[in-house]
């Protein structure tokens, strides 16, 4: 109660301009806005604004076709893709369920051992899977394609669909020109990219976050205080004491890096889950790398990143810092799906053992010891990243 | 952000794992073997482990001592033990102001023989703490070494209060090579453990500054893989191929006393302590 008298206090304080550039009070404020610095501020606005213009992969002349984007569509829908015609991508990237599947570990023809990630906004990651093993997100969607544990086709298989469905092969003649040729490893990644300009696609709506950092960094303090009091004071803390921006940075909430936060990663006796590290072992050893004849980029800058990438002994057991927008809507949570709900994900981050963690300079995770008010105040602050999704329409005829 | 960009090729590094690595022997500096592995790799594991790997004989620390023990009873002849000022990992942060932690190695040190006390973390004027500096009594009155995670700092603070003191620093304090090399010209007495870095090597090939400070020193470094979790325990054949890969870039005899030799005739001798009857731990 003090802390929101002392909060009101401060926000009847601001209105003579402290920290934000202040607009006159016309209304009066629908509650206490935090009295936010400068800094602060500088420092919410890195998280926006929100929608990023569309990316486009220079590795993929199809991306952003709306042509292709209709094929991969209709490809991610289809279950012909799996070796049982059973699985189809969208089997575990629900799009009811954010785009995963709100399972723990993923369930192929065996149950694997990590998350299947949501596919929101995966069009503007650098690297890609939780290793990191994909470098564009075409070659990320054959892994799942050929991988027999789970879609288990092989690469014939999909040649041959795209040449002998009728409506597929017209689908493809639309997005790349021609028809489907004979060169089977062509066609698998041609259907690849389809399915990527589709993902690409997939990005999240604006948020409250959203409107309240753009009313903020417009000094407009009546709409920016329409902002829930418990998520501002989480915002505070991410940005601030938790630095929790250190990694989830940015218009989407993460550096797309790698990080070891702590997380056993056993998956059964005897046997780990390396991480960054074998996914840095399969990256070099896919044909399907930005460095290899399958890239449409004829600079070399999309291949930049895999052509210089070191490997470090810190890679092993990193997993990719995941997005959080929609993220209360997805869980269970982190690289193995370990932990249950976010409120388990603030506890951990709250009370991680420095005994998982290697001390080589200033340690990025550590146990942050925070109050139940303060751990509530981070959720609220995290489902505020979250809005409702429209519903998406019918999928369009590939070739009416 | 760890994944640093730097000059060299992906595909070269992993892709063409070059058959080149040798069957070099190694010695392990850098290694822990704390309570949170024992279960989930009980002790024989770990010494399978240390065989697949190549690594001939490693020296061992472990919050709380037991699990150095533990090892010991298993592989007497491979693991060298190392005295731990932590009863769990989490001391890390809270060792050196703790009254209790000085008691706990004093009535290790009268039960059992160690080589070095270690891997401990100080930085900076904490190394004059009154913990820190019993440590460096300890130390030199039972002929150890000092396993020292720490900024060079730390390290010149060793040498002050002590200046026969005998210091393993470990990762190298994660300096750059020049630091080093002037840190080892100043210390006759400094080791570098070589221990979670990778700035030395990439691709199989050791990296300029580096390369001059092993030639120049090349009785003065050890390798390490650093089991600093249970996990890391599988990371350790992996850790000992990469190893031998850049060795391959050095001339031999360097190679030979980085691998092997250096950590041999430094912790392979005999063990220091003054264990009682019925010692548990001690060297047979």
């Amino acid at each position: 109660m003090i802390r929101r008298l002392l909060a009101w206090v401060l926000a009847v304080a601001a209105t003579a301009g402290a920290g934000v550039s202040a607009q006159p009070l016309a209304q009066p404020l629908a509650q206490p806005l935090l009295d936010w610095t400068e800094e602060e501020v500088t420092l919410i606005a890195r998280h926006g604004p929100w929608p990023l213009p569309p990316v486009r992969d220079p590795s993929n002349r199809v991306s952003a076709s709306p042509a292709a984007v209709r094929l991969g569509e209709h490809l991610f829908y289809d279950t012909r893709l799996s070796g049982t015609g059973q699985t189809s991508c969208a089997t575990c990237h629900r799009p009811d369920r954010n785009w995963s599947d709100g399972l723990a570990r993923a369930q192929g023809t065996v149950e694997l051992d990590r998350r299947t990630p949501s596919l929101w906004n995966v069009g503007y990651g650098p690297w890609f899977g939780w290793d990191g093993a994909g470098d564009s997100l075409w070659a990320q969607s054959i892994r799942p394609i050929l991988d027999p544990r789970e879609m288990g086709a092989g690469t014939g298989r999909v040649a041959a669909l795209l040449r002998e469905d009728a409506t597929l092969a017209c689908g493809y003649e639309k997005a790349f020109g021609d028809r489907p040729g004979r060169d089977d490893e062509r066609l698998l990644v041609d259907a690849a990219k389809a399915l990527a300009a589709f993902q690409a696609t997939l990005v999240t709506p604006r948020t409250p976050f959203d409107v309240f950092r753009d009313a903020l960094v417009n000094g407009d303090r009546v709409a920016a205080a329409r902002y829930p009091l418990a998520a501002q004071r989480g915002l505070r803390l991410f940005v601030g004491a938790a630095s929790c921006n250190a990694c989830h940075f940015g218009p989407r909430f993460t550096n797309g890096e790698f990080g070891d936060v702590g997380i056993p990663f056993f998956v059964r006796p005897g046997e780990v889950d390396s991480g960054r590290l074998g996914g840095l072992a399969r990256l070099a050893g896919s044909p399907f790398n930005l460095l290899g004849s399958h890239s449409d980029d004829t600079t070399g800058e999309a291949g930049r990143r895999t052509r210089h990438v070191q490997r470090l002994h810190s890679n092993f057991g990193e997993f990719r810092v995941p997005g959080l927008r929609q993220t209360a809507r997805g869980g269970p949570y982190m690289h193995n799906g370990s932990l249950a709900s976010l409120d388990d994900v603030v506890r951990h981050y709250s009370e991680v053992s420095p005994d998982r963690l290697h001390s080589d300079g200033v340690p990025l995770v550590r146990p942050l010891g925070l109050s139940a008010e303060e751990q509530g105040d981070l959720v609220a602050f995290l489902r505020s990243l979250d809005a409702e999704v429209p519903p998406r329409p019918p999928v369009p005829p590939l070739c009416p | 952000m760890r994944c640093l960009l730097v000059g060299f090729s992906l595909l070269a590094t992993l892709a063409a794992a070059p058959a080149r690595a040798d069957q070099l022997p190694i010695f392990d500096a850098h290694m822990h073997y704390s309570h949170d592995a024992w279960d989930v790799v009980p002790p024989r594991e770990v010494v399978e482990i240390l065989k697949k790997a190549g690594v001939k004989r490693a020296m061992v620390s472990s919050s709380n001592n037991e699990g150095t023990r533990m090892l010991q009873d298993v592989a007497p002849d491979v693991i060298v033990p190392e005295l731990r000022p932590y009863r769990s990992r989490g001391e890390i942060s809270t060792w050196a102001k703790d009254p209790t932690v000085i008691p706990f190695l004093e009535d290790l040190l009268s039960k059992r023989r160690y080589r070095a006390i270690g891997e401990f973390h100080i930085y900076g004027a904490d190394a004059d703490l009154p913990n820190m500096r019993r440590v460096v009594e300890l130390a030199s009155q039972y002929g150890l070494y000092l396993h020292s995670h720490s900024d060079a700092d730390a390290v010149v603070r060793h040498f002050r209060q002590d200046p026969k003191a005998k210091v393993l620093w470990a990762h190298s304090g994660f300096e750059r090579p020049e630091k080093v090399r002037e840190m080892l010209r100043t210390y006759p007495t400094l080791w570098c453990d070589l221990a979670f870095l990778t700035s030395h090597a990439s691709n199989g090939k050791v990296a300029p500054g580096w390369r001059e400070a092993f030639l120049e020193f090349p009785d003065r470094f050890v390798l390490g893989t650093d089991t600093f979790t249970p996990e890391r325990w599988h990371y350790v054949i992996e850790h000992a191929r990469w190893s031998r890969q850049w060795l391959a870039d050095l001339p031999p005899d360097v190679a030979r006393k980085i691998a092997y030799e250096n950590g041999d005739r430094l912790f392979g001798g005999e063990l220091g302590g003054k264990p009682e009857g019925g010692a548990v731990g001690g060297r047979r």
